[in-house]
């Protein structure tokens, strides 16, 4: 079976995991994204039980392979009495990592934000939280664009761990299995589903160059 | 000045403080009188800067009481914040809000700490832009400013909050010479219409034109002070006399 013929017989339901890879591409950064940017305060904020709690956060997330964490909410969860549905596992899982990953971006950016800014904000009578929601954050996420884009499409890719956990719809490479398993497509099934990620990251880092020309802090 | 006839609106007593083994500030005893121009010069690593920026608490001392109107600076919080509102800072590296408009940094002050509303904001945020030259650069970011547009505009977004003091650290010290005289004449007019301002600098012609007291400092010290005149015609230590002659010439 080639890869036209791939397409011809699975083609609606390669869209619809297509999709589907998509839409827990999008959950996953957003979700991470705002949990790397919470953790990311606690990490600078003034109380110390707060700052050493999300470094262990980060450290742990950022150190744990996704499969391992996987297995644990899918095998270990239910022996605590949590039984999550395998998608809702998976998300899980791709959130944490994800927003542990987030927070070390997040943290390189407010690094390269100069102590004059913050002295600046904190003069004209900014509180501490006023000072991370005006100055801080957006200042980070601006000269962050490029490492978040890598971040973007690593989550693209790391949601193929669902792939180990059945899903309905599939998502892309999951989807290999299932077309593998109802006809003889051989490679021509990964070949699909490769391109599927590739054609999706190429045209990710496409906009995330543009955003970071627009939105790059000219210091 | 009507010296000890009204409450000092700023008081340091017995200042110390610390960087490490260096001692910063050495017993400092400072008051500033309210419409007061009080210009503090000295060799650098005199302590000046460091004094000026223990005003509003950017440097926190080891010992000894500042008092703003009679009350001690807040250590921290909410009544910290409160207080600097009320104390307007003009930095040596402008320190303008990077990724913000001109017209954003004077109005973010007022929105978010005053609580005005946006269009009141924006309209005297416009004013003052006029007032220091640069309202035509008002929706540019600050990178697209010269060194003496953003720092006049870094006066305005101080003045946005109606400080009652204001403090300058070297305010032309990263300028290119030709911009000094553009930052120093909107100084000039601050002071001709009362504000009360601490500078330090190193502009001596400034200190003569505009300062009610020049305060010399030298190894953490306040090692003089008197009226320009008095300070720059007859300095009465070898220290000041040594400083005085080390920039004549240049």
């Amino acid at each position: 079976m080639g890869v036209a013929e791939v397409f011809t017989t699975f083609g609606d339901v390669y869209l619809r995991s297509l999709l589907s890879t998509w839409l827990m591409t999008a959950v996953c950064f957003a979700g991470g994204l705002a949990l790397g940017i919470l953790a990311t305060v606690l990490r600078v904020s003034p109380i110390k039980p707060l700052r050493v709690a999300a470094d262990v956060y980060v450290q742990l997330f950022r150190n744990i392979p996704t499969v391992s964490l996987l297995v644990i909410f899918v095998y270990a969860l239910p022996y605590l009495g949590a039984t999550l549905p395998y998608r809702a596992c998976l998300l899980c899982c791709v959130i944490l990592v994800v927003s542990s990953f987030a927070s070390e971006n997040f943290m390189s950016g407010i690094n390269a934000i100069g102590v004059g800014q913050i002295e600046a904000a904190r003069s004209v009578g900014l509180s501490f939280v006023q000072v991370i929601r005006l100055i801080v954050i957006p200042q980070s996420l601006r000269t962050t664009v490029l490492p978040m884009t890598n971040l973007l499409i690593a989550t693209l890719l790391t949601t193929a761990m669902g792939s180990q956990v059945p899903l309905t719809p599939p998502e892309l490479t999951g989807m290999v299995n299932y077309v593998n398993s109802r006809s003889v497509a051989g490679i021509s099934a990964f070949v699909v589903s490769a391109l599927c990620y590739a054609g999706t990251s190429v045209a990710l880092g496409f906009l995330g160059n543009r955003l970071d020309e627009r939105v790059r802090i000219i210091r | 000045m009507p010296v000890g006839t009204t409450e000092p609106i700023i008081r340091m007593h017995h200042v110390d403080k610390h960087y490490g083994q260096l001692h910063v500030l050495r017993d400092i005893n400072l008051d500033v009188h309210r419409g007061e121009v009080v210009v503090l010069i000295g060799p650098s690593g005199s302590g000046k800067s460091t004094l000026c920026r223990t005003i509003n608490r950017l440097e926190t001392i080891d010992s000894g009481e500042i008092l703003f109107e009679g009350r001690p600076l807040p250590e921290e919080g909410r009544e910290l914040a409160a207080l600097r509102a009320e104390i307007g800072m003009v930095f040596q590296s402008f320190n303008l809000f990077a990724h913000r408009t001109i017209l954003d940094n004077v109005t973010m002050g007022p929105i978010e700490v005053l609580r005005r509303n946006r269009r009141e904001a924006e309209a005297e945020a416009m004013e003052l832009l006029a007032r220091v030259g640069v309202e035509a650069q008002a929706k540019k970011v600050p990178a697209q400013l010269s060194g003496g547009q953003q720092q006049r505009a870094a006066i305005a977004r101080s003045l946005a909050m109606h400080p009652k003091v204001m403090l300058f650290d070297e305010p032309t010290s990263a300028l290119d010479p030709e911009m000094i005289n553009e930052v120093l004449e909107v100084m000039v007019e601050l002071a001709q219409e009362g504000m009360t301002m601490v500078v330090v600098t190193h502009e001596m012609s400034f200190a003569r034109r505009v300062a009610d007291r020049v305060v010399f400092m030298s190894d953490g010290q306040i090692v003089e002070q008197g009226t320009p005149s008095e300070f720059f015609d007859h300095p009465r230590s070898a220290r000041a006399r040594d400083f005085l002659d080390s920039i004549k010439g240049h």
